[in-house]
């Protein structure tokens, strides 16, 4: 198999991943924001995608007006859409936080919140596919033996999404703030028991989660093109990754998202690029059958 | 239904409202079906008027039936057009294919989504809460994917339908009887399920699913039987509304937003009640007319669904059944459980 790749047997194969895994890195940071909301609070975000579109359009006019390339509008997306994530949390999410059915009321909530941004967003920005173009987007690394073709766009938007991802997972794992949101994602009431502000610390992942979506969002505004409506199948394509990962599972986001972004791809090239986004939803119904908390998951109590 | 015993002076009293609310009701539906022979015989065309009536009493079919597994079950499904588009499609094609009418073949189709829920369903019923909600969103995307390339199927460009072979002014006759009819076995099956033992094990699951099953429910058996019900009586309104409209395409059928429309009517008028739908259908539709007539915009509408969506969520999670209910205020002729 090695010496095949080597040989050069599977160079049609190998360029199709490459193009469709420096697209895991961005899936990756999309669904990440998601996964940590739902596993800090058991906030299922539908409206999450939605917030992505929201970030796409900030970095679109950013882009268009301010001249301000993509990769430099993350550094306004990202306070910006944590303020609106917080304003957020408190207006729709806050209340009912430990009641049973609370998950389910939040998915209800956040459909009824992306409706709400799908129609505004149509209302200002008609039904037009946007995309930013800086000059990145047109040009091409050549690299190794078979002169393989590496879009400059989506190795950049990799390297930022994982730069990302490690500095939330590191920020997760080493910082005082992150020791909480920790604990409460392990267990809401002990860690409010030891004197955790668990309040405080689901706003701040809700900030937090909605922040990466507006990093998310300023990367996608020149890798896809955007339209107010086409967020829902980002919702099923983001919820399979997260679903496939485990929710509530980092980790398991990003291996979802590469495992995903790879099968897309060959079955994209295989069948037609129409088919691709059924790898997703297909491996959504998959995993629900045959193992429902997913790859890193722990079993959960879905109600 | 309750146990608190009704003294012998109170009883002629309850009866006799019961009597009344059951012959007003009767009434409404008697005058129902008369409405659309006014047009007969006085000159004025009720067209518009058939119409948007012929749409609410669909949309009250759709949501009662959606809230068999929604609404009792409290399994929560956002892809419940899937079902609709099914029954439409099915009809339809044997419509251009044999020339059946829809009229006939729409029990049928309603039996093909059955077979699809069931089968959907024994996958996805596995899995509680929001695990299964997402399923459902991804449900009605895989369709959209499919059907948008089954060339024999007419793919993305869907399939055009003759049109129904009448007299302009009894155009809509068949449509708005088939719907008022369909409307009045959906609340009345509803009804029937939510006295049965089988509804009450529904709404056991919908309290605790762990509990129902430990009492003797064949939880498994009953979810998955009650999301068949309820995908059955939204494929006999999608083989309808296909042949209404003449036309038929997946983004007609597949938006998230009929399916959202669905959940959005059980919500507002009350989840789990059996007037609830009914209520909330004649509302959404009342307004959404309303919306587009005065403000023409797509885009607010969907706002406008979002806006109303979240604030029952937020101040009247009960919606207007349950939270009149509540505080002891419900009319009597509202009250069908």
């Amino acid at each position: 198999m090695i010496t095949d790749f080597l040989n050069g047997e599977y160079v049609h194969e190998v360029q199709i991943l490459i193009f469709s895994l420096t697209l895991g890195g961005v899936y990756a940071l999309m669904a990440s924001g998601l996964t940590l909301v739902f596993g800090v609070m058991r906030i299922v975000n539908l409206a999450h995608p939605a917030f992505i579109f929201i970030a796409a359009y900030i970095s679109y006019y950013a882009f268009t007006e301010l001249n301000l390339d993509p990769m430099e509008s993350i550094l306004i997306n990202v306070p910006l859409m944590f303020i609106f994530g917080v304003i957020v949390y408190r207006v729709f999410l806050a209340s009912g936080a430990d009641q049973p059915r609370y998950t389910e009321k939040t998915v209800l909530l956040t459909f009824a919140l992306a409706l709400m941004i799908e129609g505004v967003l149509g209302y200002l920005f008609t039904g037009a596919n946007r995309s930013t173009t800086p000059t990145y987007t047109t040009e091409v690394f050549f690299t190794g033996e078979a002169q393989y073709l590496v879009p400059k766009a989506q190795l950049y938007a990799l390297l930022m999404s994982l730069v990302l991802i490690i500095f939330t997972w590191s920020f997760l794992q080493f910082t005082r703030m992150g020791y909480a949101i920790r604990a409460t994602m392990q267990n809401r009431a002990a860690a409010q028991t030891v004197g955790v502000n668990v309040k405080w610390v689901s706003t701040f992942s809700f900030g937090m989660g909605t922040a990466l979506a507006g990093a998310a969002g300023a990367l996608m505004s020149f890798l896809f093109s955007f339209f107010p409506n086409t967020h829902w199948e980002w919702v099923a394509l983001l919820l399979s990754l997260i679903v496939l990962g485990g929710m509530g599972s980092l980790v398991g986001a990003v291996v979802g998202a590469f495992l995903l972004a790879g099968t897309a791809g060959l079955v994209s090239d295989a069948y037609g690029p129409s088919w691709s986004p059924l790898t997703f939803y297909a491996a959504l119904f998959l995993i629900l059958l045959i193992r429902p908390q997913g790859l890193f998951g722990k079993k959960l109590e879905m109600t | 239904m309750t146990s608190v015993p009704v003294s012998a002076q109170e009883q002629p009293l309850v009866r006799s409202k019961l009597k009344s609310k059951h012959s007003i009701l009767g009434l409404i539906i008697l005058l129902l079906f008369l409405f659309p022979l006014t047009q007969l015989i006085t000159a004025n065309n009720l067209n518009y008027y058939l119409h948007l009536m012929l749409f609410i009493f669909m949309y009250i079919a759709m949501a009662s039936s959606w809230n068999i597994l929604g609404g009792y079950a409290g399994y929560i499904s956002l892809g419940h057009n899937v079902f609709f588009a099914v029954g439409g499609y099915f009809s339809s094609y044997l419509l251009l294919r044999d020339g059946y009418s829809p009229f006939f073949t729409a029990p049928i189709a309603g039996f093909v989504a059955m077979a699809l829920a069931f089968l959907v369903g024994f996958i996805t019923l596995r899995v509680r809460g929001p695990a299964f909600i997402i399923s459902t969103i991804a449900l009605v995307l895989v369709f959209r994917i499919r059907l948008d390339n089954w060339e024999r199927l007419g793919g993305a460009n869907g399939l055009k339908l003759p049109l129904i072979d009448l007299p302009v002014e009894q155009i809509k006759f068949p449509f708005y009887y088939g719907m008022l009819i369909l409307a009045i076995i959906t609340v009345y099956t509803s009804y029937r399920i939510r006295h049965s033992k089988f509804g009450l094990g529904l709404r056991a699951i919908s309290q605790n699913e762990t509990k129902a099953e430990a009492s003797g429910i064949p939880t498994s058996f009953y979810k998955i039987f009650a999301f068949a019900i309820s995908g059955y009586f939204v494929g006999v309104a999608g083989a309808m509304w296909g042949y209404y409209l003449t036309y038929i395409t997946p983004s007609i059928f597949l938006l998230i937003l009929v399916g959202a429309q669905m959940v959005l009517m059980c919500i507002l008028g009350g989840r789990g009640t059996v007037a609830g739908p009914v209520i909330g259908a004649i509302i959404m539709i009342g307004t959404n007319e309303f919306f587009l007539s005065e403000f023409g915009s797509s885009e607010l509408n969907i706002f406008g669904t979002g806006a109303i969506l979240a604030a029952v969520l937020l101040f009247f999670p009960e919606g207007i059944v349950g939270s009149l209910r509540k505080i002891g205020r419900l009319p009597a002729i509202l009250d069908w459980d």
